[in-house]
């Protein structure tokens, strides 16, 4: 394999993952951060006196 | 076009969608400060961070528009071969998320920084001196990201030069306000936002590179303009760097803060893991992608180049020095207005008959076209922008690069500010400062980081291209700790004269790269610190051993 199809693979497989987990992250972090919420009420409310 | 310069089309529009990202980021780092409860909740969420907001903020840390800039610098003076440095990045990532080398152990030990584990591991002055060596090295990093990024704003945006400091400031501003009062939490909400308009924004401007040059002008840029270099790594960058940059990147990964602190937050060990193999491939794409937009405005610049007049007949010395005046004469205004093209054949002039004649003034004149090149290089992709981009897409790019640094921004505070109040100012108070004194310190210190920030960016002059700078400046201690970390990790005769001396010649070495008159390389500089980093650590461990372990960290 030439320096040049090698270096066009490694930017095509760059371009595709970094589209392609960005999208999963928008997706699925939003229940995450919600879960990180309700932790850290659930956290404040066993310190609370 | 080159001619008359290059004017941002930037509108009322793009200010609209630019400011409406801004104030959305604010009113969500500030709305979860009521979460904000202990110092353990403010700087690592008290552990709760999941897999994929952790990769989100992760990311967005450590992409700032200044990533943007140095990368695409790197590929439009190196071409191709740099995009190694992404593949070397992917390859650390799977190996540490794949062993948990290092990350596991740290996370492991519930600490709240990595000095922290030096005082367990080697005693508290350890500690102190490894907090004070970060801290300087942090914020040297940091310092030069502002007037960067004002440039790459100047240009996208139009704003005038009068209003660069002013702009820079409200932007430091605003990142200091939600992780000074939110911490982590903040952080971790707001970089989540913050990457979906900074990958949104990435995915926009690779697009309008592309749509701009094409892949075909991108490979015939490289090969037709970098005197025969671009594509082989090997020959282009040499051995020596190579292997550099394997060491600083297990060291990034593993042992920098705001990267640590990401680790310290997941909720455990194995999400701590998945994080790295997941954000592996982010962090090729935080590579590769940005130095193609280099190589893209290489090859746009090229396509419009205004051929330079040949040099008067006269001997070759002459000959050199009737072009580099030429190029002097028009360089700052031409580059300041856009007209790349103009300077890119008459630096090409000047390469081609510095490399054919030898002697100390043809010398100085490759070394000074090099710097050329450099400057040229960090502001070509902006320009390429603010050509190619229509209204409403620009807007949409520069909320994407705001978001991006602000994230940074406010990863770098939080992370160099814990070091500062937990590592430096809490141990030297003999450790007795309550969680709340801590929390107060922390805040304090992110907002005095931030005015050293804005002096340091606007007093200090960079020896090179950025991307050395700024890796020099996170070697000087990324060397030492990772040593020091791994030794006391895996090693049982580790010392802490063996760290001291560790830290002491790694970061003094380092520092040679940042006196001009050492005239110390990149690749030369780098290596020699991992050297005698390691050649201090093993004799001093081996000379004065420890004298008694503690328990919970040693090997």
């Amino acid at each position: 394999m030439s320096w040049q199809a090698f270096w066009l693979a490694s930017f095509v497989v760059a371009f595709a993952a970094f589209g392609g987990i960005s999208l999963l992250i928008a997706v699925r972090g939003v229940a995450e951060i919600r879960e990180l919420f309700t932790a850290l009420d659930e956290e404040q409310r066993r310190k609370r006196p | 076009m080159s001619a008359a310069g290059i004017v941002s089309p930037f509108s009322l529009l793009d200010a609209l969608i630019t400011l409406a990202s801004l104030v959305a980021t604010l009113w969500i780092g500030l709305r979860v400060k009521r979460y904000v409860g202990s110092i353990e909740d403010y700087l690592v969420a008290n552990r709760g961070m999941g897999l994929y907001v952790g990769a989100a903020s992760l990311l967005s840390t450590e992409v700032g528009i200044i990533t943007y800039m140095y990368q695409a610098q790197f590929g439009f003076v190196a071409g191709f071969s740099a995009f190694v440095t992404g593949l070397i990045t992917l390859g650390v990532c799977l190996v540490v998320g794949r062993t948990g080398f290092v990350i596991t152990r740290l996370r492991e030990l519930e600490i709240l920084t990595v000095p922290e584990y030096f005082e367990k591991r080697y005693g508290r002055p350890v500690r102190v001196l490894a907090g004070l060596l970060m801290a300087f090295g942090g914020s040297l990093n940091l310092g030069i990201f502002p007037i960067i990024e004002a440039r790459f704003l100047a240009i996208v945006t139009g704003i005038p030069s009068a209003y660069l400091g002013w702009t820079m400031a409200g932007l430091l501003l605003l990142a200091l306000v939600y992780t000074a009062v939110g911490g982590m939490v903040s952080l971790i909400v707001t970089n989540y936002v913050q990457y979906v308009f900074l990958a949104a924004g990435t995915l926009i401007v690779t697009v309008a590179c592309l749509r701009a040059t094409g892949w075909g002008a991108m490979v015939g840029a490289v090969r037709s303009h970098l005197g025969g270099h671009g594509f082989d790594p090997v020959q282009d960058l040499g051995w020596g760097f190579l292997l550099w940059q394997v060491l600083l990147w297990v060291a990034l990964m593993t042992v920098w803060q705001s990267v640590a602190m990401r680790t310290f937050s997941t909720r455990d060990p194995a999400t701590g893991k998945k994080m790295f193999t997941l954000t592996g491939f982010l962090f090729l794409g935080r590579a590769i992608i940005p130095m193609a937009w280099g190589i893209a405005a290489l090859a746009f610049f090229w396509g419009r180049a205004e051929p330079a007049a040949p040099p008067a007949p006269a001997t070759r010395t002459a000959q050199i020095e009737q072009v580099e005046a030429r190029l002097d004469a028009g360089f700052r205004r031409d580059l300041d207005e856009g007209r790349i093209g103009r300077l890119l054949p008459q630096l090409e002039q000047l390469e081609r008959l510095a490399g054919s004649e030898r002697g100390p003034a043809a010398t100085r004149a490759a070394e000074r076209a090099q710097e050329r090149r450099g400057e040229i290089g960090l502001l070509a992709m902006p320009w390429m922008l603010a050509a190619t981009l229509p209204s409403g897409l620009l807007g949409l790019m520069v909320a994407g690069m705001l978001a991006a640094s602000i994230s940074t921004y406010a990863g770098y505070f939080l992370g160099w500010s814990s070091i500062i109040a937990q590592d430096i100012v809490a141990p030297l108070a003999g450790g007795e400062l309550s969680g709340a004194a801590r929390l107060r310190l922390t805040r304090v210190t992110v907002v005095l980081l931030t005015v050293f920030i804005m002096i340091w960016s606007l007093v200090y002059d960079l020896p090179g291209p950025a991307y050395f700078y700024l890796q020099v400046t996170a070697n000087l201690f990324m060397a030492p700790t990772l040593i020091a970390v791994v030794g006391g990790l895996y090693w049982r005769r580790a010392s802490a004269t063996g760290a001291v001396l560790a830290f002491v010649l790694g970061a003094v070495t380092s520092l040679g790269y940042l006196v001009p008159a050492l005239k110390l390389g990149v690749a030369t500089a780098g290596n020699l610190s991992w050297a005698l980093a390691i050649t201090g650590f093993v004799a001093g461990s081996l000379l004065v051993p420890a004298r008694a372990r503690p328990a919970e960290a040693r090997p």
